[in-house]
């Protein structure tokens, strides 16, 4: 095992199967795991991207692995070929726990595949093991089937560029599929509601339209002041004409055989009509009818002479 | 305590605020255009209705179609005073259904009636018209 406390990176610690309990480290760490924590395979494959390449891993471990719906997948490019990593995250994290590393410490997990060109002189993994490269696969082999040779030691310069995000997942109350999925649901609905928000943004077109054809044709109305004061202007006119007419109307309404119209006078203000009925009964009626027309405020007979006034 | 443990969540978190705020932008936008589109409606509304009452009260051709008035009863019986947009008639002699004609014509041609009296005296009537427009 060795440590690295330089600059401001996290330590990074090389974990296998004889390594002794971590102490003395505070705080998050990196691990590199060894080939005891996963299964490698090296596929030259005609896709381009890496997550193209991530959705065949699973058939590839196919009979390599036990259970493989446990495990994840990690893919890199690798020269010509892709190289995918089968690893059991349980496992990893429940040997670190074992090991006085809970993996909520843990940030980033490298796999010592990674970092073969620095395996080209043997690191030992205590006393009976060490990693070597050979044929270009990072290997664990028995110390003493090496030769008396050079020993490498296993340092910040082994740390490749791209790792896993491992501690996330111990402390995480969702798995990063979990998480993006929802995110990408989430971030689709908030797309969904910033169109339809921008497109009630446009304002009633047509409206608008009919407005402006309004405006173009009356330009006089463009101003809201001289609007209103017109609209005001005629609308009473309007109504007090209107009231005039309807008055007529009821007036002569009132008008049947054996009642006579004496005299009718309006003006702005009210209306007096005189009305002459033949006999009584004519006069009861045309009491009625005045009375029901609504437009009368005041009526008085004198013998068979009936005069209704009322307001305009 | 470190945010990295908890990247999976914030992940979800960021994405929910921006769900939220686009939500938000969307009910936003959604009563201000509403209110916009009311306001507009309100405007065209009114807009008609002055227009309309304009074209109804504010006719330049009332007062030829007041001149009509003249034809329903032969001249000697009327006394036809026209100065403007005002006019004032004095009639009489008239039969009921020359009343009936004359009310009817003119309370169908958009003038201000400011005076409307009609009399009936023996078997004939007599009427007095201001108006103006």
């Amino acid at each position: 095992m060795s440590l690295n406390f330089s600059g401001s990176r996290r330590p990074l610690i090389l974990v296998h199967r004889a390594m002794p309990t971590v102490t003395g480290i505070e705080g998050r760490v990196d691990v590199m795991v060894t080939p005891q924590f996963y299964t490698l395979k090296r596929e030259a494959l005609h896709v381009r991207f890496a997550h193209q390449a991530q959705k065949v891993a699973l058939s590839l471990f196919d009979g390599l692995i036990d259970d493989p719906a446990r495990h994840d997948y990690f893919v890199y490019r690798e020269e010509d070929a892709w190289v995918f990593i089968a690893y059991d995250p349980k496992e990893i994290a429940s040997f670190l726990e074992s090991k006085g590393l809970p993996p909520k410490r843990v940030a980033k997990l490298f796999f010592a595949q990674q970092a073969k060109k620095h395996f080209s002189n043997p690191v030992a993994l205590g006393e009976k093991e060490a990693l070597v490269r050979i044929d270009q696969t990072v290997t664990v082999v028995p110390r003493a089937a090496l030769p008396e040779q050079e020993w490498g030691v296993f340092d910040e310069t082994f740390r490749p560029g791209k790792g896993v995000s491992f501690g996330a997942t111990g402390a995480s109350l969702l798995t990063r599929k979990q998480a993006v999925l929802l995110a990408v649901i989430l971030s689709l609905f908030g797309v969904i509601w910033l169109v339809e928000g921008w497109r009630y943004g446009r304002t009633n077109t047509t409206l608008q339209s009919k407005l402006e054809s309004y405006y173009a044709k009356y330009p006089s109305l463009q101003s809201a002041y001289t609007r209103e004061s017109i609209a005001a202007k005629y609308r009473k006119i309007d109504t007090a004409e209107r009231k005039k007419r309807e008055v007529v109307g009821k007036i002569a309404g009132m008008l049947f055989k054996g009642v006579m119209l004496q005299s009718f006078e309006m003006d702005e203000k009210g209306f007096r009509a005189v009305f002459e009925a033949a006999d009584a009964k004519a006069l009861k009626r045309l009491e009625a009818l005045a009375k029901a027309s609504g437009i009368v405020k005041k009526q008085r007979k004198t013998g068979t002479t009936m005069i209704v006034e009322g307001n305009v | 305590m470190s945010w990295q443990r908890y990247r999976n969540e914030l992940i979800v978190a960021m994405a929910l605020l921006f769900a939220l705020t686009a939500l938000f932008y969307k009910h936003a936008r959604r009563s201000e255009m509403a209110q916009i589109n009311q306001q507009m409606a309100t405007e065209f509304a009114l807009l008609q209705e002055t227009v309309s009452l304009k074209k109804i009260w504010g006719d330049k051709q009332i007062g030829k179609k007041v001149d009509a008035l003249k034809s329903l009863v032969p001249s000697s019986k009327l006394v036809w005073e026209k100065r403007g947009r005002k006019l004032h008639v004095t009639l009489h002699d008239l039969s009921a259904s020359e009343v009936n004609k004359v009310v009817t014509r003119l309370l169908n041609i958009p003038v201000q009636v400011q005076k409307l009296k009609a009399e009936k005296t023996g078997s004939s009537y007599s009427m007095e018209i201001a108006c103006k427009w």
